[in-house]
Parts: structure tokens; sequence; C-alpha cells
């Protein structure tokens, strides 16, 4: 560090409020990640960590509504945690976790995003975590099927939405943190209440100890430190459902108002792509460069990945890794022989609804799925 | 072996060398962190509003949240307006000033603001 960055280390506060934050804060567990929030948590992943294909737990984003709930004991056989299953069903259940850890356990890997990542690329910008392009992750998930626990409580003719309530500690007079899904996906038998991640256990950043997991969905619907399950008759009414995640039914003009009855609640991701190399701004030496990055579709699978380093005038078809599964990213990659100069690197992907991502991001009041193509600029000598 | 023909005054030499860099891996050890470190939590820049803002925002979120924004007039009013229906204490008479506040330290026109990062693990292994 220079003299210079010293000086200003120790300059009066007056000034370091606006300097750039050149320092890390020390959080176990979390390495690396940007830090929109540290109270509460809201941690992003850098993009140059997306080259495996399930992203390590230390990696993985973190998006928290509010405060993480702050009596929940790790030790779970004495733990008073339990999870209830009750409305519009028969039998309602109570759960503790031992009896939760006792039914057949299922696998699904999963690519997790936030409903808001990209918003900082929102214009006009709009209120909310500035996300970049790193709240976004995929992991294997594992816990026992939500359709399993659902079918034990003899759902009703009239359960048509099933709520999800968290242990979130709520500030002030803020909403409870409760959304729904449709009674569909929730028994989809790929639909889980999760307790492990990549192998281990969950955190307690990513919702210790079980969490939903609404595969191919927006990460809001997965929710964490779940300790009630609600069948209803209708969709939740909530601020997280009405006014929160939800999108205009028809595109309007960028910083135009939306009124609410031309809504509709957000539920799978779009098809998007991600450059994870080279980073932006970066400059490389004439040769073979590497272009590479993670492009998913939610509940479709991604079909094609283009790259263009032309500005867009031609695209080439980039390789998609092996690794594959339904609801997860492929990496992908492209093999280029840059010459001197100065280039934008664009990155498109196509789904299997054929839907494709678009030049220009779909503004929206909360600046929700962005999705628009990825590009880096880069400097080759 | 050649350290063996070194003389009396190379090895004193070499003593204070390595007493040098044992000095400087020192003063890099307490300046580094010094350097490097970061408020978990960050301020809200100064101004008349800073501490009524502090008091009214920050006891339910910390400042960065604030800090990345950049957002109009119209924005910041309507975002105000909703903290203190969820429960942000801010005196009627201070709720234009406030509004100022933040429309003027973080409107579109501020440059993008710059996050922090959590520290990076010591070792690999723990992944």
């Amino acid at each position: 560090m220079s003299g210079a960055a010293l000086a200003v280390s120790a300059a009066p506060s007056v000034f370091t409020w606006a300097l750039p934050q050149s320092g890390s804060i020390d959080m176990p567990g979390e390495n690396g990640l940007i830090v929109r929030s540290f109270r509460f948590v809201d941690l992003e992943t850098p993009v140059e960590y997306f080259n495996t294909w399930l992203t390590p737990v230390s990696h993985f984003f973190v998006r928290n509504h509010m405060h993480e709930p702050s009596e929940l004991s790790g030790d779970l056989a004495n733990s008073d945690w339990r999870l209830t299953v009750g409305g519009e069903v028969d039998r309602p259940l109570t759960l503790t976790f031992s009896q939760l850890s006792k039914l057949e356990t299922h696998s699904v890997v999963n690519t997790l995003e936030c409903a808001g990542n990209g918003r900082s690329l929102h214009r006009p910008q709009v209120p909310g975590i500035q996300w970049g392009k790193g709240a976004v992750g995929t992991a294997r998930f594992s816990g026992p099927s939500l359709r399993d626990i659902l079918q034990r409580t003899g759902i009703k003719p009239t359960g048509k939405h099933v709520m999800f309530r968290g242990l979130d500690e709520v500030p002030g007079k803020v909403p409870p943190f409760i959304r729904s899904i449709p009674i569909e996906k929730a028994l989809d038998s790929d639909t889980l209440v999760a307790t492990h991640m990549n192998g281990a256990p969950l955190t307690k950043h990513h919702g210790f100890p079980a969490r939903a997991l609404v595969p191919g969905w927006i990460g809001a619907a997965s929710c964490k430190w779940l300790t009630e399950i609600k069948i209803l008759d209708s969709e939740f009414v909530g601020n997280f459902m009405t006014p929160g995640y939800r999108f205009p039914n028809q595109p309007g003009k960028p910083g135009e108002a939306v009124k609410p009855e031309d809504t509709h609640p957000l539920t799978a991701l779009n098809v998007k792509s991600v450059i994870s190399g080279p980073l932006d701004g970066a400059s490389l030496k004439a040769g073979k460069v590497a272009v590479h990055g993670a492009a998913w579709a939610g509940e479709s699978n991604i079909v094609k990945v283009e790259v263009s380093t032309d500005g867009g005038v031609t695209w080439t078809a980039a390789s998609l890794g092996h690794d594959q599964a339904r609801y997860a990213w492929r990496l992908w990659t492209y093999e280029w022989k840059a010459n001197g100069g100065d280039y934008t690197i664009f990155s498109r992907a196509t789904d299997s609804e054929g839907r494709t991502q678009p030049a220009d991001p779909v503004w929206n009041p909360s600046g929700y799925l962005y999705n628009a193509v990825d590009q880096v600029k880069i400097h080759v000598a | 072996m050649s350290h063996e023909r070194k003389s009396n005054g190379a090895k004193r030499e070499r003593v204070f060398s390595l007493s040098g860099i044992i000095l400087t891996a020192i003063i890099l050890a307490v300046l580094l962190p010094l350097a490097f470190s970061q408020k978990p939590v960050a301020d809200l820049p100064p101004g008349s509003m800073q501490a009524k803002a502090t008091t009214s925002c920050l006891e339910c979120h910390e400042a960065r949240i604030i800090l990345q924004q950049r957002l109009s007039k119209p924005a910041w009013t309507k975002e105000v307006d909703k903290m203190v229906k969820w429960g942000a204490v801010v005196d009627a008479n201070d709720r234009d000033a406030l509004i100022d506040y933040l429309s003027l330290n973080f409107g579109p026109d501020q440059p993008a603001y710059a996050p922090p990062r959590t520290s990076a693990a010591k070792s690999s292994g723990k992944k």
C-alpha cells in the first residue's frame, strides 16, 4: 500500500466516507465476497468465482432481507426449533429436526439467483441492494422433498398455495418476510426443505437449520430459517408478494411508473449469461484468450451461448461445459485469438424455450430480472 | 561451503540485513492491518442531517444500504416515506431536510459506491 493510501486511511472521516473502500472486512466463512451490506448481511460473489460448476459455500452470495435469527441454537438435538405444517390440511404436523432428518433425502443442483441481481445496471437507477452481476450461485441442495411432508398432512381440495415463514428478525414495523408459491410448484418432487448445501449442513447465512428450495425460481421463493409452512386457499397477501417481487405485464418506458394491477408475481428465472473472464477492464497479451462464464435459464435448459468480440456484429457459439442438471447453470468457454486493440466482448445465451438475452434490459421499477447481453471491455496489447 | 568462507564483517552485515527484514516485517505487520482495516459498519457523510439520519436510519440497517443508492429526489421521497411507515422515527419537521440530505449526497450523478470485500480465507483448504 502506498504512502498516499496510508495517509488517506488516517485522514479525517470527513474525507474517508466518500473514498473507495479498499479494505476488507472479516466475516468467518465468507471468502472474498463483495459487502453490499454488513447489517443486515448482503454479500455478492465476484464474477471471477464463477469458474466452478458448484459454487463453494464460502463464495456463495448471501441475501438477507432482515436480521438473522439470534436465538437459534446450533445444538439441534436439544433445540426448540420446530417446523409446523398447517392451514388447509386434515392433519397439521409439527416436526423436530430429528424427525425431519429421518425423511428420505433428495438432492437438487440448483442455480439460485436473487431477483434483483444486476439491479445496479438498470438506468435510471432504482432503489434496493445495488447488486452487480454476482447475486447468483450454484449448489447441491439436499433434504426431504416438500411433497413428502405435505402429503403426510392430507391437503384439502381448497389448498392452492403454500406459504413459508422464516425466523428472520423484523426491525421496526417492517412487514415480516413471508411469501407463498402455488401448490403445483410445492408438490414438484424437486422442491425441497433443504438442510444441506454442497454436502454440509446449511450455514446460518444460508438458512440453518432448514430452508425452502424452490428450484429454478427467484431466490426469494426459497425462504431461509424455515419454521412454518401453511397451506392457503389463495396467494399470501403481504409486502413481499405485493408490491414486492412483482414484474410489469408489459414492458414500459424506463423510469415510468407501473400500476400494481398491471403486474404479476415473479416465479422462474430468466435466460442469462455472465462473463467470468476476462474481467472487465483487463489488459491482456495478444494470442489465445479464453473467454468463459456461466449461463442459466431457471426451469429451462441452456441450448446455446454465443460470444461476440466485434461489438455484436458477428457471433460464434461457445463450448458448453460437461456438467449439467435441470436447474443448474452451464459453464461455457470460447477460445479467441486476440490481436492488439480495445474490445467489447459480449455473451448471449439462448434456452430451450427459444428465449434469448435481449440487447437492452427490460427496465422495471424494482430492477428485477436484469438479463441483458453481458459485456466486458478489455485491452489487448 | 561458501558461507563458511565469509568474513566476520560479512556475517555482521547479514545479521544487520536480517534484523532489517525482521524490523520491516514487524512494521508491516502493525501498519498493514491499520491500512487495510475496514470498519464493518460504515458512516453516513457529514452534513447538518448526519446525526439525525444516523439515528433515524441506522437503527435498523447500516449506512452502506444508503451509500450505494443513486436516486432522484422523488425516489428518495418515496423511500423516506416508506421507511417512516416501516418504523423509522423521523420528526415531521425533519422530513424535507432528510430528503434533501439524501438527494444531495446520493443522487443519480454521484460516482458509484465502491464496496469493500470480506477477507480472503487464509488457507485454501477452508472452502
